[in-house]
């Protein structure tokens, strides 16, 4: 307790100066009827703004349109804006009917969002959002229009998660397109996006996402609450506001699952989840997170379901593997040879001959070689990153066991334990175990058998204690009910899954009518 | 309190470091021995061999280089002697420049010498250690000793002792690798005595040939084969040998065969006939009839006709039938014969009759327990065989043979 109060207690001193620099001094100032104090007000906020335009225009009465230059798409801003007030509302003048602020706003400014704001602090938030502000001389309120027209990337598929069979759309670096992305997938008035602005000085627009009726109410006020209580000046990605939220903060397994993918955002949803989107980044986190969802890729939902059981298999055999080989080869052949097939333990024995290093130091060194080739591999410009691969290659496969500086069996080892690290099919995921290899490692190095299995226990027991916004890590393994299985070792086909996974509603349970396998005699009452 | 935790946590790191890692040894600072042989020595002392590997000189794996070093014998032995095996090994460690290591010994050899001393004194490490396995199969070595037969080369394989296996195998023995275990149930059995395979030294002794007569020292200097099986009696001294046919048959009787190929001159067909036989089983019930005990064993097999040297068209189930009859008479004769001599000999009870007996009729073994030795060499055999001829291969009569010649 006494270190959580400490935190927040430092988490405030080094909020507070960053907020007295930014906020005025009054924090509501209200707009006065005069122009040019507003003008002058605003001046001075955006005092080292270059990208802030001021355009005064002088009709009856004078207006001052402002806006961010880069932010706003100034070709509409022409036609819809200026060319209606320039022109018409001359023509208009001419009449000498008076531009009024309900004249703009009703008539002149062809924008379908619009609203009018009586603070200063209304109008500079307005502009910073990408609206366009226009102030009216004697009036003393102001009109914000929304004119957003920066660069925005496209739809693109995503890097990180691709697949074969499924949807090839990711979600992109803007709030309102990965909205839509969800929107156009479930049509529902049910599907709730609540709007949150985090970050005293990034402002950023944050949405929780939510279907109505199947959420699970415990899990969806735990996120808010959590979001609710962030204090920061700045959110960049969705990484920096998962580790404010996240249950266990030292723990190496994720426990918010993050996804570029609308067509797993929306399955979650469906599911019960909560998705959480953060403007400016094509990462979209999903809570809560379990085990289980760690291991299963998006395309395991567009395959037939024998394959995907299949490769569930796979995958769980070679999670084992890249978590546990490099430390299994070294207990064994440290400790506890007898349990080598006997030609397996002469070649090993014939390829360590002359080896320098004893066989754990070998392991450390390569796993440590592997990590570094691809992290390298990475962050290497393109161009680049192929010599990255040819070295490592050529180095760590042969010249090093040509040499006689690693064993054989040791190379071999670590690349069947990078392949099958490579096989975990979420990122974040994968990089938990990528990490725990090497206290097994350790572990193995020093206890044997012993000491991998001590490892496994310490992780199992980890695993069970840790929840995910309330929901049990290991769930629905922890408790299991045969239905809530479907979906875990084996892959159920769709017919067969008709109950909603454990943790969402109690009252929304079933997601589809029973009886839905398909028969040729069904086909025939049909006609 | 911070302060604490972190010295806590501490201390468990540095406990880490302070422990472990002293039972770990290098795969190359070990001598993995894959062969044990055990011989007589003078004053009661008892004579270890090892055959180890030279992990350099094995073929495969990246060491192109071991071409330039001279290739040699992949293995090697070493020999010591001491008053029991841990005492010996103590004196071998001294010429050795690794550890050597036991847990994946394969095959013991024991000469013959030692096993007529008797080896009920010298077997306790063997299944009191814990580095070393069960899994291991025992032989006796037939006119010889066993570090003689740990020097001999094998031509099939890189280390020679586990060439002694593969042989073991292929005669159809139902439990590989399960030797040892066999010999200590067998051992400590009330009334069942051990019998162990035999190995002799030297591939080809009964088919000379022109090579062979001319330069017996070099036929003899490679290789091995099984030679039939050792019997002991209770005290676990050599008493005798079967041959192979005789251990194959006494195997069969025990339970302890898995296939064989039993072959048969027929008496008026002008010809002979092979069978393999699979699913070899053997049933064995017994009745206390006029004062002694009468053993009736009955083995079935089903198997194949694989060679059919005769004219008879195997097509017809009535030629079958008198295969089948002639298969079963010759099977019968053979083990009988087998059981005789071994009730006369040896009067040691291998074919496990006496764990057939209180298996099946306790009451019977009770009244016969006491002086089973005497019954048993008193009793009657009557051994019935039951083949079934499954398949005839891919031709009814033999098709070199003319048409005209083949009895239907």
């Amino acid at each position: 307790m006494r270190i959580k109060r400490r935190r927040q207690s430092v988490r405030d001193n080094l909020a507070n100066p960053i907020d007295t620099a930014y906020l005025p001094s009054e924090p509501i100032a209200e707009l006065s009827s005069e122009l040019s104090a507003n003008d002058k007000m605003l001046r001075e906020a955006f005092q080292g703004c270059s990208d802030i335009v001021f355009r005064p225009i002088h009709t009856s009465p004078k207006l001052l349109l402002i806006y961010t230059d880069g932010l706003v798409d100034t070709k509409t801003l022409e036609k819809v804006v200026l060319k209606p007030i320039l022109h018409e509302g001359h023509s208009s003048g001419s009449n000498s009917i008076p531009i009024t602020r309900d004249i703009i706003q009703e008539q002149l400014v062809a924008v379908s969002q619009i609203q009018t704001v009586p603070t200063i602090d209304d109008v500079i938030d307005g502009i910073l959002k990408a609206n366009i502000g226009l102030l009216i001389d004697g009036e003393n309120k102001a009109i914000i229009a929304e004119l957003k027209g920066f660069e925005r990337r496209a739809v693109e598929e995503p890097a990180a998660e691709v697949s074969v069979r499924g949807p090839r759309d990711g979600f992109t670096e803007t709030l309102r397109i990965n909205t839509s992305l969800i929107r156009r997938r479930i049509r529902s008035p049910r599907l709730k996006m609540e709007s949150v602005t985090l970050g005293r000085v990034s402002q950023t627009d944050i949405a929780i996402v939510y279907i109505e009726g199947i959420v699970s109410r415990t899990v969806l006020d735990e996120v808010r609450n959590r979001i609710g209580r962030i204090q920061m000046d700045g959110v960049l990605e969705s990484g920096f506001i998962e580790e404010f939220i996240e249950d266990a903060p030292w723990s190496p397994f994720p426990q918010i699952q993050n996804t570029e993918r609308p067509d797993v955002v929306c399955a979650s949803l469906l599911e019960g989840k909560v998705a959480i989107i953060i403007d400016n980044t094509p990462f979209v986190m999903i809570a809560p997170m379990t085990f289980w969802t760690g291991l299963q890729a998006v395309e395991d939902y567009y395959e037939r379901s024998i394959y995907t059981t299949f490769i569930r298999f796979v995958r769980y055999s070679l999670f084992n593997i890249a978590l546990m080989l490099p430390s299994l080869y070294v207990a064994l052949s440290t400790f506890h040879q007898q349990l080598i097939p006997t030609n397996l333990l002469i070649s090993i024995a014939n390829s360590r001959e002359g080896v320098p290093f004893p066989t754990f130091v070998e392991a450390l060194l390569m796993e440590f070689m592997f990590e570094g080739l691809r992290e390298a591999g990475i962050r290497m410009p393109k161009a680049v990153g192929s010599a990255v691969s040819i070295v490592g290659a050529l180095v760590i496969g042969q010249s090093a066991v040509q040499a006689g500086i690693v064993s054989a069996p040791v190379v071999i080892v670590v690349a069947m334990t990078g392949i099958a690290s490579f096989a975990i099919p979420r990122y974040n995921f994968g990089t938990a175990y990528r990490l725990l290899r090497f206290p097994m490692l350790i572990l193995a190095g020093m206890f044997g058998l012993y000491g991998i299995v001590s490892g496994i226990f310490l992780m199992i027991i980890h695993l069970n204690g840790l929840r995910s916004f309330g929901v049990p890590y290991m769930s629905p393994v922890v408790s299991p009910v045969p239905h809530n299985l479907k979906d875990i070792f084996v892959r159920a086909p769709r017919w067969m899954m008709t109950k909603r996974p454990p943790f969402s509603s109690t009252t929304n349970v079933r997601r589809i009518p029973e009886g839905q396998q398909p028969s040729p005699k069904k086909g025939e009452e049909g006609q | 309190m911070n302060k604490k935790r972190a010295g806590c946590i501490g201390c468990m790191i540095s406990l880490l470091f302070i422990s472990g890692c002293w039972d770990s040894s290098e795969v190359n600072d070990i001598a993995i021995e894959l062969a044990w042989g055990i011989d007589d020595a003078p004053n009661q002392k008892i004579k270890i061999s090892a055959q180890a590997i030279v992990p350099s000189k094995i073929d495969g794996g990246q060491n192109v280089s071991s071409s330039q070093s001279g290739k040699g014998k992949p293995y090697f032995v070493i020999t010591s002697n001491g008053v029991n095996t841990l005492d010996a090994v103590q004196q071998m460690q001294t010429k050795l420049s690794r550890k050597i290591f036991r847990g994946h010994r394969r095959v013991i050899v024991i000469g013959e010498s030692m096993a007529r001393r008797g080896i009920k004194e010298i077997f306790d490490t063997y299944s009191r250690d814990p580095n070393l396995k069960l899994r291991t199969d025992v032989f006796i070595i037939k006119n010889d000793t066993a570090k003689k037969f740990l020097q001999i080369s094998y031509p099939l394989e890189n280390v020679p002792g586990i060439g002694v296996l593969g042989e073991y195998d292929q005669i159809g023995t139902a439990s590989k690798e399960m030797g040892l275990l066999n010999f200590l149930l067998a051992a400590a059995s009330d009334s069942a005595c051990p019998a162990l395979p035999v190995v002799a030294i030297g591939m080809n002794p009964d088919v000379p040939d022109e090579e062979g007569r001319q330069d017996p020292a070099k036929s003899d200097n490679e290789g091995f084969r099984i030679a039939g099986s050792a019997i002991f009696n209770k005290e676990l001294k050599l008493v005798g040998y079967l041959n192979v046919e005789e251990g194959r048959s006494m195997r069969w009787v025990s339970g302890n065969l898995r296939k064989l190929t039993v072959s048969e001159t027929l008496p008026q067909g002008k010809g002979n006939v092979s069978m393999d036989i699979i699913k070899t089983k053997s049933r064995i019930h017994s009745v206390y009839q006029g004062g002694r005990l009468k053993i009736f064993v009955t083995l079935t097999g089903r198997g194949a006709i694989r060679e059919n040297n005769t004219n008879l068209d195997l097509t017809n189930t009535k030629n079958i039938s008198y295969l089948e009859k002639a298969l079963n008479n010759h099977i019968e004769e053979v083990v009988t014969q087998t059981i005789i001599r071994v009730q006369k000999d040896y009067g040691t009870d291998v074919f496990g009759f006496s764990d057939a007996i209180r298996r099946k009729d306790l009451s019977l073994w009770k009244s016969i327990e006491n002086d089973w030795g005497e019954e048993f060499q008193r009793a009657g055999i009557a051994v019935k065989a039951k083949m079934t001829v499954r398949r005839i291969g891919v031709t009814g009569p033999s098709l070199q043979l003319n048409p005209k010649e083949i009895k239907k």
